[in-house]
């Protein structure tokens, strides 16, 4: 398995949980937390995160999201972290219970 | 507690408010899309008892008439056939977590998957393994013969080889391996056996007597052993009388004895002593 396919697959899930309320940008933000997004996110893309945050007047995980995309999210991140935000979001949803459970 | 703003009943009602489907339906898709997992992972939870205990019974006939049809049965013949948005519509979440987890899990620890082959290929076939057409061949126990020389001219069988010298091959009789002939002299000469030729010999007949000519029937046959060429050689003594037939001489074979300077004669005791 390349590491693209994994990194196409992690941006599905998390779009996916998104689109889908698995978790919300907040859950996100929860596991991709500020130090990890500074440690790993590029400087360019750290600065596209503050502009947009000033040019609207607030930086909300969702204005951080839509800067930082799931693709960015898989691309830059540990997939380790983002499959903590997966796995949290579906043992909250119950569905790590066994069927009989 | 974080509920994620979905309300009380939120996360508990599974693809209630939460669209789990979809979300299990994209996941699962794209990771058979991406040969993240082969459709082989998902059989490993979605197994034919839970196949059977939650798929319907319509789907199950697709699913045979796919299977009687196919060359192959196999996970990507269900799956494709299913399709995953049926698996995820109609299959717990917990087990497809599981199938989830368990890809996501293999994805994060690093194990090696098959390689994804080429778009359309089905990675199902990569990722099982191929059993052997053949065992292996078992350690040869046998005694090797010596090296031979590399034969410089033609091979010249050895002396009472067959020629091929293939010390495993079974030796069979020359009388075997042709059909037997009771003809023809040119065998005999031609197999270079020191053997003469086993032709039973008719005995002579044995000397005709007048007296005996009538028991030639009668002879009492000594057994002897086999000899090639030899004529047997019988003598016959009759009856009780016919020896005196078989000694009898002509006259012309009768010494003289009273003319024979080295026989001393004298009176009637020499004859009888003789």
């Amino acid at each position: 398995m390349s590491n693209d396919q994994r990194q196409a697959w992690f941006a599905r899930m998390m779009e996916s949980g998104l689109e889908n309320d698995i978790f919300a940008p907040s859950d996100v933000l929860a596991h991709a937390t500020p130090d990890v997004l500074a440690s790993h996110l590029p400087p360019e893309l750290l600065s596209k995160v503050l502009t947009a945050s000033l040019a609207a007047g607030s930086m909300t995980p969702e204005r951080v999201l839509e800067t930082v995309t799931p693709e960015l999210l898989s691309k830059h991140l540990p997939h380790e972290v983002l499959w903590q935000c997966i796995a949290a979001a579906a043992a909250r949803a119950g569905v790590n219970k066994s069927v009989g459970s | 507690m974080h509920r994620g703003g979905r309300g009380p009943r939120g996360c508990q009602q599974i693809g209630g408010l939460v669209n789990l489907k979809g979300f299990f339906v994209a996941t699962i898709s794209s990771a058979l899309e991406l040969g993240i997992a082969v459709p082989d992972d998902v059989l490993r939870h979605v197994t034919p008892d839970v196949l059977s205990m939650f798929l319907p019974r319509p789907l199950w006939a697709r699913v045979i008439t796919a299977c009687l049809g196919a060359p192959r049965t196999d996970a990507q013949v269900i799956v494709e056939t299913v399709g995953v948005p049926n698996l995820c519509e109609h299959i717990p979440a917990s087990i497809l977590w599981a199938c989830i987890a368990e890809i996501g899990q293999r994805s994060l620890g690093g194990v090696v998957m098959a390689p994804a082959s080429a778009p359309g290929s089905r990675p199902v076939a990569a990722s099982r393994p191929t059993p052997l057409a053949t065992p292996p061949p078992p350690p040869a126990t046998e005694p090797k013969p010596a090296a031979q020389p590399a034969a410089l001219g033609p091979s010249i069988p050895a002396p009472g080889s067959d020629g091929d010298g293939d010390p495993s091959r079974t030796r069979v009789p020359p009388g075997q391996r042709f059909r037997p002939s009771t003809t023809g002299i040119g065998r005999l000469a031609a197999s270079g056996n020191a053997r003469r030729p086993q032709a039973q010999a008719t005995p002579p007949a044995p000397p005709v007597s007048e007296a005996g000519a009538g028991r030639t029937d009668t002879i009492p046959r000594v057994k002897r052993g086999s000899s090639e060429a030899d004529f047997d050689l019988e003598t016959y003594v009759g009856g009780k009388d016919d020896w005196k037939n078989a000694l009898a001489v002509e006259d012309e074979q009768l010494v003289d004895w009273a003319a024979s300077d080295e026989t001393v004669t004298g009176g009637d005791d020499a004859g009888r002593k003789r």
